[in-house]
């Protein structure tokens, strides 16, 4: 498995990254901080690269590196990383200028293989997605913007999971709400909710919401399937069946000490770009963390 | 859908996403060409308006790179008939193109020799430790230098030394907010202030020189500085004091600061015979300009200065390379062929005379009403633009809007250095918000303070200094 924890700032991104590392932590996965700076306008790009070689004579760092320095001493202090590393401190000079808009910086990890440290600078959700590309992550952890467009472009354009770590709190106990249907998204989200719940070791609400007031058959055996692997791992779940406008109920059952783990739309990506879909109607003013499972 | 996978699909939403501007301005593009050409304007004049649109939505928004928009106009110019491929590749290279890109050559030439050490000594040996006197201190020689060696280049020289002074006061970014302001503004906004004062403070003031040839006027480097000038020496304490009102620094004196600044330049080798004749290089220049430029160009001089840093291995051509702009000189070469063509076509005599059926009344009914117009138009063009590309498209339309071209071209090139609002527009803004140190809301803030007074102060000195001289 491998993860990409996007962070932005110090004041920000603490949660991200503590919540990003626990999970890398408990699925032992192969983990990628990145950090996306602004770029400068194009008229002024060439300029504003001369000054920051003259500020490198001056010993300033480049904007960015201050922020990977900042997860290099929360990787250091939490033992994420070697320690034979974290006694040299953070090695800027090892940070390679890759093509294009990307410096990367390989660090011995505890926990997996290696830890990677990326700054690239540009657009968020286009420079998200050439990394995803490029890492084939399965999933990209985040923090919660507020910003209605971020959120809809984070999942239509962002191609692997998206695990959103909105309005986290470290002394809340979560629970996890799965959510459930007949689509194909149910089938991943099912398989990431026991791997989260195993892992952090916490119960789990199977929810199955429906428009009307009858549950057909997809429904009921997308949650009865779910169930019987909770069991076979061994995990402690509830069933629950709820009537009304799905994203509405999730959203109101998740409250703000779940986690929800719901599948990715099958919906064509027109269709979801014109009409929106329900994970984006849940994400968008959902009070606690959120995992959208592609 | 129709055989296409969600992957692709998803792929060319992303696409349309990233190019939504591109696509806005060929629908935009694409309409106005439907659209009979107004009465009074020739179909090449509605044209070019149409290439003027449809570029300058493309360099603010920024959806292709700017080469291509470059390219883009200059294409665009053949296919509309504007002129022959000849007739638009002799309106693409002037001086003015020379001087901006050999501008841009010597400032890299010049931020390779290292001098912001030396300047640093020299701010602090002048001012002192008292904030105050720093902030003014800071504005005053980056308005001074600028108004010689560009408002980028001063920039660059004046950003580490500004930073550095920051640190040396605290480490934590939170404790010194209003101090980092306050300093870094000084930096971008003298060199803005600066900038108007000679032809050769910025691309912008070449561009409005070679479009008063082209209206047969004609005015010396000198005769600019005796205009100019004083406007930047009224400027330099109004804008320190609007700084230091702006913003709060947190420690009126900066004693440990400037300390530990002067043991780390004292650290730095000593000028050295090679220091030496790079400063009469560029003294050499800045001679020729004054006394050479009306018989050589600019550009050509600039050019010069280049050559002989080449030749003297002070700079290489690697690093000119590298770090100068290719696209930018082309797009400059592109819009000044734009402001060519907008005159040679008749547009920009159509466009002042709209100004003026618009605006006619307010003109009649209060002095300066035509000054304080062009002043309101080329600022706000130029906060979203970049000055020499505002000076560019503007220049032939405002020299057409009355009797007294040399006075409105004036008038334009300066209010084009009033780039205080954004972040994005003036290159010295740019620099100091790519510390990190400076937000776009601080300059939102300060900017429409510095914005205002100086274009008020401006329609005034116009009308009064210029009256006086004259």
């Amino acid at each position: 498995m491998k993860i990409l924890i996007a962070i932005a700032s110090k004041e920000y991104s603490g949660p991200t990254l503590r919540v990003g590392m626990q999970i890398a932590k408990a699925l032992n996965a192969s983990t990628t901080i990145v950090d996306v700076a602004e770029k400068a306008s194009k008229f002024n790009a060439k300029v504003v690269g001369l000054v920051q070689e003259r500020m490198d004579s001056w010993e300033f760092d480049r904007p960015g590196i201050d922020i990977l320095e900042w997860a290099f001493n929360f990787l250091a202090e939490n033992k994420y990383i070697s320690p034979t590393l974290v006694e040299e401190g953070f090695p800027k000079n090892t940070l390679i200028e890759m093509e294009g808009n990307r410096s990367e910086v390989f660090l011995k990890g505890t926990i997996c293989k290696d830890v990677q440290l990326i700054l690239r600078t540009g657009d968020i959700i286009a420079e998200l997605r050439d990394e995803v590309k490029l890492g084939k992550y399965d999933v990209t952890i985040i923090g919660g913007s507020g910003k209605r467009r971020m959120a809809h472009d984070l999942i239509q354009y962002i191609d692997s999971s998206i695990f959103i770590v909105n309005q986290f709190d470290p002394n809340q106990k979560y629970r996890i709400l799965l959510a459930v249907d007949d689509s194909t998204g149910t089938k991943g989200a099912v398989k990431f909710g026991i791997r989260v719940a195993q892992a952090f070791n916490i119960e789990v609400d199977i929810l199955t919401v429906s428009k009307i007031d009858k549950f057909g058959s997809g429904y009921k055996s997308a949650a009865k399937r779910a169930g019987k692997f909770m069991t076979r791992a061994g995990i402690k779940f509830e069933n629950i069946y709820r009537v009304g406008d799905p994203a509405e109920v999730i959203k109101n059952e998740a409250g703000d000490n779940h986690i929800i783990i719901m599948g990715a739309s099958s919906k064509n990506p027109i269709m979801k770009f014109i009409k929106g879909s329900k994970p984006l109607k849940v994400m968008e003013d959902c009070k606690c963390p959120i995992l959208i499972v592609k | 859908m129709l055989g296409f996978s969600h992957s692709s699909l998803s792929n060319l939403l992303f696409w349309a996403t990233q190019k939504k501007w591109l696509l806005i301005t060929i629908v935009v593009g694409f309409l106005l060409f439907l659209l009979p050409a107004p009465d009074g304007l020739s179909i090449e004049g509605y044209r070019i308006i149409i290439i003027v649109i449809t570029a300058l939505m493309m360099i603010i928004t920024e959806p292709i790179p700017l080469p291509a928009v470059a390219i883009y106009i200059l294409v665009f110019e053949v296919i509309f008939g504007i002129n022959d491929a000849d007739g638009i590749a002799h309106s693409f290279m002037n001086d003015a193109v020379f001087f901006i890109m050999g501008s841009l050559m010597l400032s890299v030439a010049i931020i390779k020799q290292g001098w912001d050490k030396r300047i640093a000594l020299g701010i602090i040996n002048l001012t002192g430790h008292k904030t105050k006197n720093i902030v003014f201190g800071f504005t005053a020689i980056s308005a001074l230098l600028s108004s010689f060696i560009g408002e980028h280049t001063v920039a660059a020289l004046m950003l580490p030394i500004g930073m550095t002074l920051i640190r040396f006061t605290s480490e934590d970014k939170e404790k010194v907010r209003g101090l980092s302001a306050v300093l870094l503004f000084a930096i971008a906004y003298g060199a803005l202030v600066g900038s108007i004062g000679t032809p050769s403070g910025g691309g912008r003031n070449v561009i409005m020189m070679s479009y008063f040839q082209d209206f047969g006027l004609s005015i010396s480097y000198l005769e600019w500085m005796i205009k100019v000038y004083p406007l930047v020496l009224i400027q330099i304490p109004i804008i320190s004091w609007v700084l230091i009102n702006s913003f709060t620094p947190e420690y009126d004196h900066l004693d440990t600061a400037v300390r530990k600044l002067k043991v780390q330049v004292a650290k730095s080798p000593e000028m050295t015979g090679r220091n030496t004749v790079a400063a009469f290089i560029f003294l050499m220049v800045f001679l020729g300009w004054v006394f050479l430029s009306e018989t050589y160009g600019l550009g050509t001089i600039a050019l010069f200065g280049v050559f002989l840093y080449l030749v003297a291995g002070y700079v290489k051509w690697e690093d000119l390379n590298k770090n100068t702009h290719w696209g930018v000189i082309l797009l400059f070469g592109a819009t000044i062929s734009l402001g060519s063509n907008i005159k040679g076509t008749g547009a920009a005599l159509w466009l002042a005379n709209q100004v003026v059926y618009f605006f006619g009344s307010i003109m009649d009914s209060f002095p300066f009403a035509m000054d304080a117009i062009i002043v309101i138009m080329t600022t706000t063009l130029a906060n979203v633009l970049s000055s020499s590309a505002t000076v560019a498209v503007l220049g032939p339309i405002t020299l057409n809007l009355g009797d007294n071209s040399l006075h409105l071209g004036l008038v334009t090139a300066i209010a084009s250095a009033f780039g205080y609002f954004t972040a994005v527009a003036a290159p010295a803004c740019t620099i100091v918000y790519s510390s990190g140190l400076v937000g776009a809301k601080d300059f939102l803030k300060v900017g429409w303070k510095a914005g205002v007074i100086s274009m008020i102060l401006l329609v005034i000195y116009a009308n009064t200094y210029w009256l006086i001289i004259n």
